[in-house]
């Protein structure tokens, strides 16, 4: 009996996000001042904590073919209350963090109750909470800046555990953490099979019996949860939080996302490639400047990059529905 | 593969070999933005400084004094390459603290322009070269008291009709604006008090209300430095009752005064506001149309072009161990009469 299986074929698709990565590092490597060192590979995460985990959230959305917006304004929103929560409340910093990523679930809920309930189509819905969530924020905090611990105040740990301790990016665990179960959650349990369901076929998912408007109110939630996350690597980061701002932030979310690979029209996508999206953004970031382009070519390079991402998308799912012919008919019947 | 990796890697250690052995003294600049023309001087200023020192330069500015996050990345990004020295003008120093303890840590200087780095902590700032805000403002006192009438109207104000000085200002909290709001509230306070009593009411900040005011000074702070707020600030000062005499304390506030008066034609003599007495701060074609056609009595100038140049003066020689102090870098008035002399042009940018 001759053996008819094939030898097991490499994805080389799956591989061009991670190829287009390296060859850009290794680009700025040799190009950049300095870029080719622990400084430079230490910048890349460290500019990336907040947009990943921005990106993470969004990605469950993305897949069920919707969008939200509000991620930016929701992030900045939330930071701004976990700052008045420390600075004019009275709570401990560490309670205060707990209520950062409750004021982004809280967001991410109204989203999936206007999307699913009111069947508000989901760029509108989110483009009215990332209104919302932009005045919330100044209103509450009195249109008041908001200064998250930093080097030499008595809550300096807050840094330490969140962003950098003695040079290590500590804050890189927590983005890979938070990944990890974002990827857990997506691969292997009933909340990412749902969503794979919804954003493929929504009405066969309904069909089925899947309660599409429950789940969607949770993808929704679990997004503006990871926008909320972020507001705290934001904080860390960058310690001053200004009332009103956040917006065009989730835009570089969105960018990192098509980049990794996630289709817009929904019911594909990977964490992974997520992740490998908003590093490429880093890394051009940083790259660029290391070699002494103004900041303007950066967002012009990012979005070559992202037209560029989608149109590779585009081609490889026209390749996927081409009809291959493997074996010719004849073969089959002797 | 092997042997194309080795020779990729030698390739780099050659042209970073390369890259060392010959480069010019780097200096980072990051300033507060670029959108502003005064910026836009101040980066000659540092190009002309750069060339002169033989040194190479890099400039960032912001898109927005808000966009804080920006700032701070383009921060990190040039302490990467390991500069001789920081020019800085900090959104928030706050944000750039650990920053700040690095370039302390690894002995790179840091040199404070225009606003500089407020409240930075002790030796981090080697030396700041910019406008004492307070002097400049209060510059604009000296002068209105200087025309005609000005200090027979602060003498005939009674508290049924005041004489109303406004300020109109974009903000309460970046230190260039609070200073020359304050500078100009206490030259103004000053003088008039020798002939009246003088209230200030309008923001928390400056207010100091007085029994039986002759004078009140108002200052009016916009929501925020966008100009649709700052439009809004100014027509409320236009609402004011007997209102006489407006301060805008920075080419935003101009802009802001400008828009609600039709681009400075209320001000035209014949025109509703004809008979208001108002003075600028900074330039920008606008406010320089305005003082040419006589809407403004005239306006205060920094020199962008002296803190650019300095802050590159003062970070080489930070940079190669030379004793460097604070720089203040001027004011000067300047109306229709001057505007066209040498070194006034120079100073006012388009």
């Amino acid at each position: 009996m001759q053996n008819l299986v094939g030898k097991k074929k490499i994805d080389y698709q799956k591989l061009l996000a991670p190829a287009a990565l390296v060859i850009l590092y290794i680009f700025f490597a040799i190009f950049g001042k300095n870029f080719f060192s622990y400084e430079g590979l230490k910048q890349i995460f460290q500019s990336s904590y907040y947009i990943g985990f921005m990106a993470a959230g969004v990605t469950f959305v993305i897949i069920t073919g919707g969008i939200d917006l509000s991620i930016g304004t929701v992030m900045m929103c939330s930071a701004l209350i976990g700052g008045l929560a420390f600075s004019n409340w009275g709570w401990p910093v560490w309670l205060a963090l707990f209520l950062v990523p409750l004021v982004g679930l809280f967001f991410g809920f109204v989203n999936g109750i206007l999307v699913a309930k009111l069947k508000l189509p989901p760029f509108i819905a989110t483009l009215g909470t990332m209104l919302v969530s932009q005045g919330f924020g100044s209103i509450v905090s009195g249109v008041r800046t908001m200064y998250y611990p930093t080097v030499g105040s008595p809550d300096q740990w807050f840094r330490s555990v969140f962003y950098i301790h003695n040079n290590l990016p500590v804050g890189m665990l927590w983005l890979f953490g938070a990944f990890f179960l974002a990827a857990f959650l997506l691969n292997k349990t009933r909340f990412g099979r749902y969503n794979f369901a919804i954003g493929s076929n929504e009405e066969a998912a309904r069909l089925s019996g899947v309660k599409v408007d429950n789940w969607k109110i949770a993808i929704h939630a679990m997004c503006g949860l990871f926008a909320g996350l972020a507001g705290i690597f934001y904080g860390a980061a960058y310690t001053t939080i200004t009332p009103g701002k956040g917006n065009g932030e989730e835009l570089n979310a969105i960018a990192g996302v098509v980049i990794g690979g996630t289709s817009m029209s929904g019911g594909s996508g990977t964490m992974a490639g997520t992740l490998i999206g908003v590093l490429i953004m880093a890394t051009l970031k940083k790259g660029l400047s290391s070699v002494g382009l103004q900041a303007h070519w950066q967002t012009f390079f990012t979005g070559f990059v992202v037209i560029g991402a989608v149109l590779l998308d585009n081609a490889r799912n026209r390749a996927a529905n081409r009809v291959r012919i493997e074996a010719p008919a004849a073969a089959a019947k002797s | 593969m092997k042997k194309v990796f080795a020779l990729v890697l030698a390739l780099m250690l050659v042209l970073g070999m390369t890259a060392v052995a010959e480069a010019p003294m780097y200096i980072s600049v990051i300033s507060k933005g670029e959108q502003h023309a005064f910026w836009q001087a101040v980066r000659k200023g540092c190009d002309d400084a750069a060339k002169e020192y033989g040194v190479e330069m890099y400039y960032y500015g912001p898109p927005s004094e808000a966009d804080i996050q920006l700032q701070v990345e383009a921060v990190n990004g040039e302490l990467m390459k390991q500069p001789a020295a920081l020019a800085l003008a900090a959104l928030s120093t706050e944000s750039v603290m650990a920053q700040l303890a690095e370039c302390m840590e690894k002995g790179i200087p840091v040199i404070g322009f225009d606003s500089g780095v407020p409240n930075a902590p002790a030796g981090s700032i080697y030396a700041t070269a910019s406008t004492n805000n307070k002097n400049a403002a209060a510059l604009a006192a000296e002068e209105f008291s200087k025309l005609e009438g000005f200090v027979d109207a602060l003498k005939a104000g009674t508290p049924e009709k005041p004489v109303v000085i406004a300020v109109l200002s974009q903000d309460a909290t970046s230190e260039s604006v609070t200073g020359r709001t304050t500078g100009f509230v206490d030259k103004m306070s000053e003088i008039a008090g020798q002939y009246n009593t003088v209230a200030v009411e309008g923001h928390d900040l400056w207010a100091k209300p007085a029994e039986g005011a002759g004078v009140i000074i108002h200052t009016e702070i916009a929501a925020t430095p966008e100009i649709t707020d700052v439009t809004n600030a100014a027509s409320a000062i236009l609402n004011l009752d007997n209102l006489y005499a407006v301060f805008c304390s920075n080419e935003g506030a101009v802009n802001g005064f400008l828009a609600a008066t039709s681009s400075g034609a209320d001000l035209a003599d014949g025109a509703p506001f004809g008979d208001l007495i108002v003075a600028g701060f900074d330039a920008g074609s606008p406010q320089k149309n305005a003082v040419r056609q006589g809407w403004f009595v005239g306006s205060v100038t920094q020199d962008p072009y002296r803190i650019g140049y300095l802050a590159v003066e003062l970070a080489v020689k930070a940079a190669k161990g030379e004793e460097v102090a604070d720089v203040d870098t001027g004011a000067q008035w300047y109306t229709a009469a001057n505007i066209d002399e040498p070194n006034i042009a120079l100073l006012v940018y388009d």
